[in-house]
């Protein structure tokens, strides 16, 4: 019954509002437009005959009633309160055509006869661009919806659509031919394939040797191993580490030049996959990344997010200098690491005194997340100091926690929350001119294949001058659906209820990749900040897995879902579902 | 607005009926016109996002809506259902707030 917009619901008109649009001609609401008025903090679109009216009911004379309606059909305003008095529903009673009505406070259409809430896609629509064209720059008067951006032209590039490719079957080309044959190995031969089918263990299972507090290293590593996108591309022999090898050594004859974090990567892909189960020890590669991060080369204990943004980038470094592709930010075509873990954010600041709001894209590879504050405790916003007492009784009014259990979709939803920043944080208005208190608003632009969380599970202490762990337990879901995240999500709950289409909306409606994710690896942290231990789960055909360097073992999901995560990994649910089915019977 | 609109006479609260605004009248005009009202406003939606109280009304309105049906709900239904408990369950610690800041604006417009 309901028609869908960009995949949203819009409802259907009531039969009050049908008649009346019939009844008033092409634009009906056009009258009603002159009156909308934004404020510019917060930018809330209000309905005043006069800016400065004092709205008030024409009938009890009362301006302090909770809701107001202006009647759309002759401009009275009117008090709404069905319980008490509805001088609202009296008039429309009296006056048949007067049943529409304007909430004059949050600009939103209401019919007084069915006592509730109707939309009209052009009066949205006027709406939403008051409010836009209060919050950009604009010298013409033409009160563009345009956005500024940090990326060069109005649409990211990455967004542009894609050209289809026709299709062609694959046939191996004479390198591929040569390397076929000598390095390849049999994946299933007699002796491996009973040894799969003893242990049921799937493919790609291997435990690494810790080579000297090196299960920071062993730990992101397991994750990568099993990420299905990075795992397909360096098993599908997209970089060849003999051919890679042969084309530097070619190029530069010096050492440093044949360093390649991929080449190292598919050593191990190679080596983990081969269907040995001995516990390998991956020296190579932690030689190659000492040589990468000379910083952080040391037998010293580190840590894994570290380790991974540091692993990112040597990957994306080398693969950089040998193609010329587009270097546009986030659109992940510059290197394998990149496609798979780039995403878009979209940062939101709004100047507290004018309302203008500028947009910056940043390209990410995982998100780092704050956990909430503590219950009951110390550490909220300055100006509940003074309330110290009745903190406790406050903070353990969030419906969703239950007194004390912090959640991964709260830590996103504080991520993506309107945040007020300092007035010691006060952001350069550009239309002000000066520095001015701002409101700063993050959300996702692009998602990523494989999106990271990165749990900050380290608190700072200024006043002791020390750092501590956190351990506070957070729950984290096997299925995580991404949408209320979105840039276009976050854009449409700032203008209230209305059906009319954003500017974020077409975008992601393009991508066609759904935004539901599936967990597939979590890396925890056991320990304390300078003395820990790092151990990975994997998700597996269904079934949970423990890498403790070079101990693996197969674990009861609630074991996982009752660990400390520290980095949990989601990879799109389209490039998932097929892991389900049963890997050894194919 | 001017134009094509059928618009009755605005009532003069004062002169038509002779009748003395009343306290809670007065507060609020000065309130929306010193523009105190918004920035109140403005203070109180972020309290009570900040202690879960938007949460818990969302979460009634979404457990009403799942029972009786999504088309068979009105917003005044949403209102008559969530304003009692809403009005109730507003923290002690929030109303104090405002009322100081009420206390101060009220103070400084010397009324």
């Amino acid at each position: 019954m309901s028609s869908k917009i960009n995949g949203h619901v819009s409802p259907q008109p009531c039969p009050h509002l049908l008649v009346f649009r019939s009844r008033n001609g092409p634009k009906p609401f056009r009258a009603l437009k002159d009156c909308i008025r934004v404020k510019p903090p917060g930018g809330r679109a209000a309905i005043r005959r006069e800016p400065t009216e004092v709205a008030r009911c024409g009938t009890c004379e009362e301006s302090s009633r909770s809701r107001l309606y202006a009647c759309v059909a002759c401009a009275a305003v009117f008090c709404h309160a069905p319980l008490l008095h509805s001088h609202a529903s009296d008039h429309s009673l009296s006056i048949p055509g007067h049943e529409i009505a304007v909430d004059v406070d949050r600009a939103e259409l209401f019919c007084c006869a069915c006592g509730d809430q109707v939309y009209d896609r052009d009066f949205d629509a006027a709406v939403v661009l008051a409010q836009t064209v209060n919050a950009t720059a604009t010298t013409s008067t033409s009160g563009s919806t345009a956005m500024q951006c940090s990326v060069a032209g109005s649409q990211p590039e990455n967004l542009r659509k894609r050209r289809r490719v026709d299709y062609r079957p694959w046939e191996p080309d004479s390198g591929e031919h040569i390397s076929r044959g000598n390095q390849s190995i049999p994946l299933l031969d007699a002796a491996n394939a009973s040894l799969v089918s003893s242990t049921q263990q799937p493919w790609g299972l291997r435990g690494l040797n810790n080579l000297g507090n090196t299960c920071f290293m062993n730990s992101i590593l397991q994750a990568l191993l099993h990420t299905p996108p990075l795992r397909n591309y360096f098993l599908g022999d997209r970089h060849n580490r003999y051919y890679c090898q042969q084309k530097n050594g070619a190029i530069n004859g010096t050492k440093n030049s044949r360093l390649c974090l991929a080449c190292d990567m598919d050593a191990l892909f190679s080596a983990v996959f081969s269907g040995d189960r001995t516990p390998y020890s991956p020296a190579k590669f932690l030689y190659s990344w000492w040589q990468h991060a000379a910083n952080l080369a040391s037998y010293e204990q580190q840590d894994a997010h570290e380790f991974f943004i540091s692993m990112l980038e040597g990957i994306h470094e080398k693969v950089e200098k040998d193609k010329r592709k587009s270097q546009s930010p986030g659109s992940g075509d510059c290197c394998i690491a990149h496609r798979v873990f780039s995403g878009i954010l979209r940062s939101d600041v709004m100047c507290m005194v004018c309302g203008f709001t500028s947009t910056t894209y940043d390209p990410c590879v995982d998100i780092s997340l704050d956990l909430e504050p503590n219950q009951g405790g110390s550490g909220k916003s300055s100006s509940a100091k003074s309330l110290n007492s009745f903190n406790v009784e406050a903070d353990c009014m969030r419906p969703n926690q239950n007194c004390g259990i912090s959640t991964l979709k709260g830590c996103l939803e504080r991520f993506t929350r309107a945040e007020k920043l300092g007035s010691d944080q006060k952001l350069f208005c550009q239309k002000c001119q000066v520095r001015q208190e701002s409101l700063k608003q993050m959300s996702i632009r692009k998602l990523p294949l494989v999106s990271c969380f990165h749990v900050k599970r380290f608190e700072h202490s200024s006043i002791r001058k020390m750092s501590r762990k956190v351990d506070r337990y957070l729950q984290f879901p096997f299925s995580l659906d991404m949408a209320p995240y979105l840039s276009s999500s976050i854009l449409r709950s700032r203008f209230g209820n209305r059906i009319f289409p954003f500017d974020g909306d077409e975008q992601d409606a393009s991508n066609d990749l759904s935004t539901e994710f599936e967990l597939f690896a979590v890396v925890t942290h056991s320990g304390r900040l300078d003395a820990g231990h790092y151990v990975t789960y994997l998700r597996l055909s269904n079934q949970w897995y423990k890498c403790d360097d070079a101990w693996i073992t197969q674990v009861n999901e609630s074991i996982v879902r009752a660990a400390q995560g520290y980095m949990m990994f989601y990879v799109q649910k389209v490039l998932y579902y097929k892991e389900s089915e049963n890997q050894g019977t194919s | 607005m001017k134009h094509s609109v059928n618009r009755p006479p605005t009532p003069d609260a004062a002169e038509d009926q002779g009748k003395e605004p009343t306290l809670q009248e007065i507060i609020n005009v000065k309130l929306i016109e010193s523009g105190e009202k918004e920035r109140l406003m403005e203070l109180l939606r972020e309290r009570l996002i900040d202690c879960g109280w938007k949460d818990e009304m969302k979460a009634l309105c979404r457990a009403h809506v799942k029972k009786k049906g999504r088309n068979n709900v009105t917003v005044d239904d949403l209102v008559h259902l969530i304003t009692p408990k809403g009005r109730a369950s507003v923290p002690d610690s929030v109303k104090a707030e405002l009322l100081q800041r009420i206390r101060m604006f009220l103070m400084s417009a010397a009324l």
